[in-house]
Parts: C-alpha cells; structure tokens; sequence
C-alpha cells in the first residue's frame, strides 16, 4: 500500500544539504506563478501537474505545472509545457512540505534529554537518524519533510537548534538544512521528580518518572537568567565590535606613522647619519631616538558559548524560549524589550493568551503544540489545548505549530493536531501558514522552504485535496527534488 | 443471533416509547436538513431531511415536506448519528476496579460510575453522544459493561457485554489463575456447566467482550472462543496486522485499541488491514486516560493509513452501537431510533471539521440552535 521509493530519480539526485544553498532570495520575486521561459534539454527534469498548485499561503494557480531540476523548483505556472522525457506526476493539489519547528525525530535521545548543554551546544553534532527510518519514513507519508530539532530539552540553555531533511536516504550531514537555526532556553519548566509507582486505569501498575514544578522564584529567576544570557551575547559582541575599532585605528595609525616615516626617510637618515658622527667625534656614545609606539589593542578572549550568544544578541539566529506561565512569559517580554535586535520566539505558551497582545505588538511567534491528554495529566504543561492557536492568533498573534519537541514519533501527526486545530478556531490558511512558509520565515529558511516558488528547494506534496483535510491522502512526497514516497490505494 | 436482538431491541426502545405510525404533530417535530445525511452504516443521503419527535427519529429521506409548524434546523454540512465510544473508565476510575478474585461476573458497571464526571461533559464537546463503560479486564471476568449517554449520564443499557480478561494482565502470580493455560481452563469449566452470565453469553443473548494484546493472545482466544461458539469482539487492535484471517473467520468484531499522537505505525497498519478485510470495528477509547477528541483522531490516523472515511465513521457509530448490542436504539439515523445527532460543518472524517451541535434524544446540547 505504501513504498518509500528508494531508487533516485536520474539528475534529481538527494543533494540533501544544500541543493539551492547558493540560491539568491531576491530571485523569489521572478517566481510569480504563469511566467517562465526555460529551455529544457534533457530528462533531468520532474514535472508536477496538479489541478492546484498552493504555491504560497493565500496564493494558488489552478491547473499548473511544478517543475524541478537539481533538487531545486525551476518553475511554477499555468503555460508551462512539461519538456520531453521529464518525468511526470499528476495530482489534484501541489503544495510545500510541511515543516515541524519543535521536533525530536532523529535526534539522539541522550543529547535530547542532556541537562549540561550550553550556548555553544551544536544539535547538528547530536543527529542520529539511522535507527528511526520507519519513523522518517512515516513522517514523509503524512507530508512532513523537514523539522528544527533542539538538543537539551529540559535543559536551562539548549544551545543551537539544527534544521533538517527527513530522507532517510542522507546521511546526518546531508540532511542538514540549517545547522545553526536557533538558540533555544528554558522557563520554568517542570524537573525530573524521580520514578513513582502508578496504578493505570486497567489496574496494572507501572514506574513512570514523575515530574515536579519549580518554585515560583526560581522561576522568576531563570527569566532573569536568560536576560543574562542575552546581556553576555551582547557585552561580547560590543567587546568584539570595539576591538575591531579599536584595530582598526591602531592599524590606521601605524600606517601613516610609517608612511611618514619613509617620506622622511632620506633627510632622516642623513640627521642620524650626521648625529652618529658628531657623537663618535666628540667620544660620545650614540644614543637612538626612542619612538613611543601605541599599545596594539588586545584582542578580546575568545569564548564560544559567548560567541554563540551574541548571535541572539545581534539578531542573526532566534532565540527560542520555552516557557508557559503568564508571570514568565511577561516578565521575559518586559525584561528583554531593550534587546532591539533580538528575535524572541515563545515555545510551549500554554498560558500565552494572558499576553497576547504584548506578544503580538513585539511580533514574537508562539509555537504551539497542540495536543490530546486525558485529565489525567502528568505535567499540566505537557502540550496545550487545540484551542490555543485559534485564540493567539484572534488576537493578532503569531503562531506556529509543532510537535512539541519530546517524542519524535508525534512529528507524523502534527498535520492531524493542526487540522484539530482548525476545527478549534485557527484559521485553515493559518494553519497551512504555521507548517509552511511561517516555520521557515521563523527561522531564516523563507528563501529555500516553505512555498512551490521557482529558486526554492524542490520538497513538494501532491495530495488528494486541501492539504489539512485529513480525508485527502498524501500521494507523493518529493524531498530536495527526489519522490520519497509514493502511496496508491 | 445478534440480528434477532437487534429487532427485538429495536421493539423494545423505539416501539415501547413512542408510536411511530402515529401522524406527527408539527409543533412536537424538528426537521433537520443537511448538505449530507450520514446513516451510521456507510450510506450518505445528498441533501437529506430527518424528521424528529419526542427525541426519536421518526422519517429519514430526501425532499420529505416538513409537517406544518415544525422547526427546520438547516445546516450548511453534514449530519451523523452521535459517535459511540465503545471502552472507556468514564466517571468510573477506581470504582470499576476489584481484582481481589478471578471472576466476578456479577458486576455491573452501570452501579460503578458518577454521573456528575466531567468526562461526560467532554465527551459530548467532542460528538461522542454515547460511551461503553467496562470494568478493567485485569481478572478473567470482571463483570459486564453498561452503556451510558453522555447527556445526563443516561444508562441505555446495562449488563450490555460480558467482559473476559484473555491477556496476561487477568494473571496474577499469587493467585489462581497463574498461567494462560490455567486461565482458559477455568473459563472452560464455567462454560461446560454454564449459569447467570455465561449461560446468557452461550445463548447469544450476551456478547462478550474479550481483552487481549499480543498475537498469541488473539489465536489461543478466538481457539477457545470458537470451540465454544461464543460471540462478540475482542478488545485490542495493535497485533492484529497479521492475524487479519484468523480475525475475520472467527466472525469476531473488533474494537479498537485507542490511540495517542506518536503512536506505532502498526497501530494504524492493523486497523487499516481489519477493515480492508471486512471485520467489524469499533473505537475505543479509555478516557479519562485518554482526550475524547482521540476517538476521531484515532479513526483519522487509520483513515490516513489507507481505511475508508466512511468506513471509518460507521466504526465509530452504527457498527460500534451493534457492537455493544445497542444497534436498535443507537449509531444511526434511522426511524425509530434515539435522536443522538451530531452537526459538521464538513466531513465528519476531517479532523478540521468543526463540530456545529449535537442533539440527544432531539435535544440540542451543544451550539446550533434551539
């Protein structure tokens, strides 16, 4: 019934890590569906026909053609003539793969449960995908094609969040879209309480390991701990900036001393020249013109939790931050509103919608994790309800949807949580959005993922129907331009 | 034999309550029109009309007139019977639990539950008009089911299975029985020489409810059950990808393990093969463990997998209501049934389906109108 193909398509073969890293972002704007001119001269070349191609949220072109070489979507338009000897696809509905951003599939578990991660921690070190290709392979079938995965999640600092394919053809390094994605913290999480023995509903008795909240100071504490963390990125960074000044004038400086120096050189020469003789007639000794040199300035240690610190500081990658109580969330809102530059991404939220719209106004993503729990609940913050996103995003948040980051086999089923989010009041374009175009803007991906726009890597689904309508079933997944599954009836 | 009981329940809800060739009086009468009129059993009726009376379904078709004075609820969408939950602790928790000896067939749930439980409530926000409660197969035979609305925590019907604890988890290590063997031997002496309940479930007139997991549960089970040519479903889905044959020969229904987000892919893959091979499902769903809405979602997962959509929503109302042996009263829209309906604004298999009101017994009980 279903087959993760493993043959490659000729010419369109996994290049995984960066098909279309060289591709320019301002090429999106030549991707506006109907228009294209390419020659075509070889059987390179997938064709995708599908009755509607949603090529980003809210834009759709009726009976179009997708078109992919190299991994990389060429052209997308109504007029477009599928070249011979390309292979072709017809479906009803072509779409972007869904992104997960708060994933754990293909993470290695001790990395995802290490508590002694920092700033610098790398998740791109922490990849082992080989010993769950069932699970990437279910994850491709339900439509997901690629996930941000986070090391150390219960960890107070998680360190830098990896962005990766799911074919469970690449290998850990070929899988990797972006390998510094994100900085992730930690708010007021629950900690391990130890294992307690629990009588389950049938009457068997199980050991599970419990969980305990933090108190309220030390919670508001570790608000103020990540306040720090921004404010060491920072003072790093200014201390990194001021060397460089620093540098630079001191460079200026020397050069022009030197560049005076050899002006002069010929008549100075001549005045020591002059200074030696009157010295050695008159039995004296000849002493040199000592020269004050500047001080060259000291470069500043380097540090490499600081270092990865300052890219939160400066902006270059967000930060994400789980946390779920309304005090944490407006005290991390109101503490770090002096960090211009910062990008503050909130994961978990459950309390969230106290803040709203300070969250809204300082334009800080939420990621959801919409989940199902009886009420009988081990931690209260473990995934929140399926009207969350509905109700963020009414009061002009901005949302996005992940499988929360603890269980990598959940990553399958983000597309079924998302549509019970829409049946909860989150709009269905928004729903799309969140697993699309809005993951990948998030977290700097815009320009490869997330929309069928010619430039972007070619991870594509061809579908039954509407691609949150979860009667619609998945019929091909192409994964940086290569068919990862095919399912018939 | 079950169709037999079918009829005569169907004498007994329906025909005992209200007279149904009695003409309709207007102003007692809510007609439902909807886009699509989902019956419970696979068939859709385009642009169908039900006709409700005293909480019972009294016409169902399409282009029926309604009768002068009557109340139309229009809907731009689709109408279905209320869901049926066919295993769950509702209300019931610990109350439903005694395992101080192997066979207590005696034990009612309908006695175990609090009828205030939110879990009720919950329910009925996720269209589950009806649920089964059990008592938990951790001994051979720990009683028998109940089936109860959850509007006003209603029983329908009590002493409805005869539930049996045919996995490892009916063994204990100090206490008669040990071992499977052991087990199957006890059940074989109170079926040789049956009385009460067991006398019933030979008869027919009880089905059983036979908890098991692994496949070798499933075959030593269905060997003993066939031998004694008992009938009703086996609880526990998961291992069954590859004993599909022995399932469906057994002419044992089904009822399915619920499931949670991340659960194995085999968890689909069985269900999608049960189905493909024409056993009769039903849904679990063991709240308050579980959320309500993982009754559907579990359904959507196997949908997903390749099973049916409309398939998928007769598992959930027509099959799973014959399943607890309420198939005359509840799970489809036809006459002479309850009027437990439930509103989509789409397809009721579409997760993003939002659920627009549910009516019990012809009463709204969440959104929509009157």
């Amino acid at each position: 019934m279903k087959t993760v193909v493993s043959g490659l398509i000729a010419g369109a073969v996994a290049l995984g890590a960066g098909p279309a890293a060289g591709a320019d972002p301002s090429q999106e704007a030549a991707a506006s569906p109907g228009e294209a001119e390419v020659a075509f001269d070889d059987a390179t070349v997938l064709a995708i026909r599908a009755g509607r191609v949603l090529v980003r949220p809210g834009v759709s072109v009726e009976g179009a053609v997708v078109l992919v070489r190299d991994g990389v979507i060429e052209a997308v338009g109504s007029e477009l003539e599928v070249p011979e000897g390309a292979r072709v696809i017809e479906g009803a509905v072509c779409c972007a793969g869904f992104i997960d951003p708060w994933s754990a599939l293909g993470l290695d578990a001790s990395v995802l449960g290490d508590q002694s991660t920092d700033a610098a921690t790398r998740t791109a070190d922490g990849l082992d995908p080989y010993g769950v290709d069932h699970l990437l392979a279910e994850a491709l079938a339900a439509g997901v094609t690629s996930v941000r995965l986070q090391g150390g999640q219960a960890a107070a600092v998680g360190g830098l969040g990896a962005v990766v394919r799911l074919d469970p053809q690449l290998s850990a390094t070929e899988a990797l879209v972006n390998d510094e994605a994100d900085i992730a913290m930690a708010v007021g999480l629950s900690v391990d309480g130890g294992m307690q023995l629990v009588q389950l509903p049938d009457g068997s008795y199980s050991m599970i390991s419990g969980a305990r909240a933090v108190d309220p100071f030390d919670r508001l504490s570790q608000v103020e701990r990540v306040v720090s963390k921004i404010e060491e990125g920072r003072s790093y960074l200014e201390a990194q900036v001021e060397y460089r000044h620093e540098l630079e004038a001191w460079e200026l400086g020397i050069a022009e001393k030197l560049k005076e120096s050899e002006k002069d050189f010929k008549k100075a020469k001549k005045a020591r020249d002059k200074k030696v003789a009157e010295a050695e007639e008159e039995g004296e000794e000849y002493k040199e013109k000592k020269y004050k040199e500047d001080k060259k300035p000291k470069k500043p240690k380097f540090d490499a939790e600081k270092e990865a610190l300052s890219l939160i500081a400066d902006g270059v990658v967000p930060l994400v931050v789980e946390v779920h109580r309304t005090a944490e969330i407006r005290n991390l809102l109101a503490m770090t509103a002096r960090f211009n530059r910062l990008r503050l991404v909130i994961a978990g939220g459950s309390e969230a919608l106290h803040a709203a719209e300070q969250l809204a106004e300082r334009k800080v993503p939420v990621i959801v994790w919409p989940s199902l729990r009886g009420t009988e609940r081990f931690d209260e913050f473990d995934g929140a309800g399926l009207e969350l996103a509905g109700e963020l995003a009414g009061r002009g948040g901005s949302v996005l949807l992940g499988s929360g980051g603890r269980d990598g086999s959940v990553t399958r089923d983000l597309p079924l949580l998302a549509a019970l989010t829409v049946s909860h009041g989150f709009g269905r374009e928004a729903a799309f959005e969140a697993l699309t175009l809005g993951a990948a803007t998030t977290f700097d991906l815009a320009h490869r993922l997330g929309s069928v726009e010619a430039g972007k890597d070619a991870d594509l689904l061809v579908l039954d129907g509407d691609p949150l309508d979860t009667t619609a079933r998945v019929r091909h997944v192409i994964c940086g331009g290569r068919e990862v599954v095919h399912q018939e009836d | 034999m079950l169709e037999t009981l079918t009829v005569i329940a169907t004498l007994a809800a329906g025909g005992d309550r209200v007279d149904l060739d009695a003409p309709l009086v207007g102003e007692r009468t809510t007609v439902f029109r909807a886009d699509e009129v989902h019956l419970g059993d696979g068939r859709v009726l385009d642009g169908g009309v039900v006709f409700v009376q005293d909480g019972v379904i009294r016409e169902v078709g399409v282009g029926l007139e309604p009768p002068t004075g009557a109340h139309v609820v229009e809907h731009d969408g689709a109408l279905t019977p209320g869901l049926v939950a066919l295993h769950g602790f509702e209300g019931g928790g610990e109350e439903l639990l005694d395992s101080t000896r192997p066979f207590l067939p005696g034990a009612d749930a309908a006695t175990a539950f609090n009828p205030d439980h939110p879990d009720f409530t919950r329910s009925l926000d996720c269209g589950i008009t009806a649920v089964v409660l059990s008592p938990p197969a951790s001994i051979l035979c720990p009683g028998t089911t109940a089936v109860v609305k959850t509007a006003g925590a209603v029983v329908v019907s009590r002493r409805a299975q005869l539930v049996l604890g045919l996995s490892t988890s009916a063994l204990k290590a100090d206490e008669f029985p040990t071992s499977y063997a052991g087990a199957l031997a006890a059940l074989d002496e109170r079926f040789s020489e049956p009385k009460g309940a067991f006398r019933s479930a030979l008869d027919g007139e009880l089905p059983l409810l036979v908890k098991i997991s692994t496949r070798s549960q499933i075959q030593r089970a269905l060997g003993f059950l066939t031998r004694h040519r008992l009938r009703g479903a086996l609880y526990g889905s998961y291992w069954a990808e590859e004993v599909v044959d022995e399932i469906k020969a057994s002419a044992f229904s089904v009822i399915c393990t619920p499931s949670d987000p991340g659960d194995d892919g085999r968890w689909a893959r069985s269900i999608a093969a049960l189905s493909a091979a024409g056993v009769r499902l039903g849904f679990g769903l063991d709240a308050p463990g579980r959320h309500p809405h993982c009754l559907r979602f579990g359904a959507a997962v196997a949908v997903r997998e390749g099973m049916d959509p409309g398939a998928a929503l007769t598992a959930l109302t027509g099959d799973a209501a014959a399943i607890a042996g309420v198939g005359g009263r509840l799970g489809r829209v036809e006459r002479g049934l309850d009027a437990d309906l439930v509103l989509w604004s789409g397809e009721p298999m579409d997760l993003a389906s939002e659920i627009s009101a549910v009516y019990v017994d012809g009463k709204r009980v969440r959104g929509g109108e009157r």
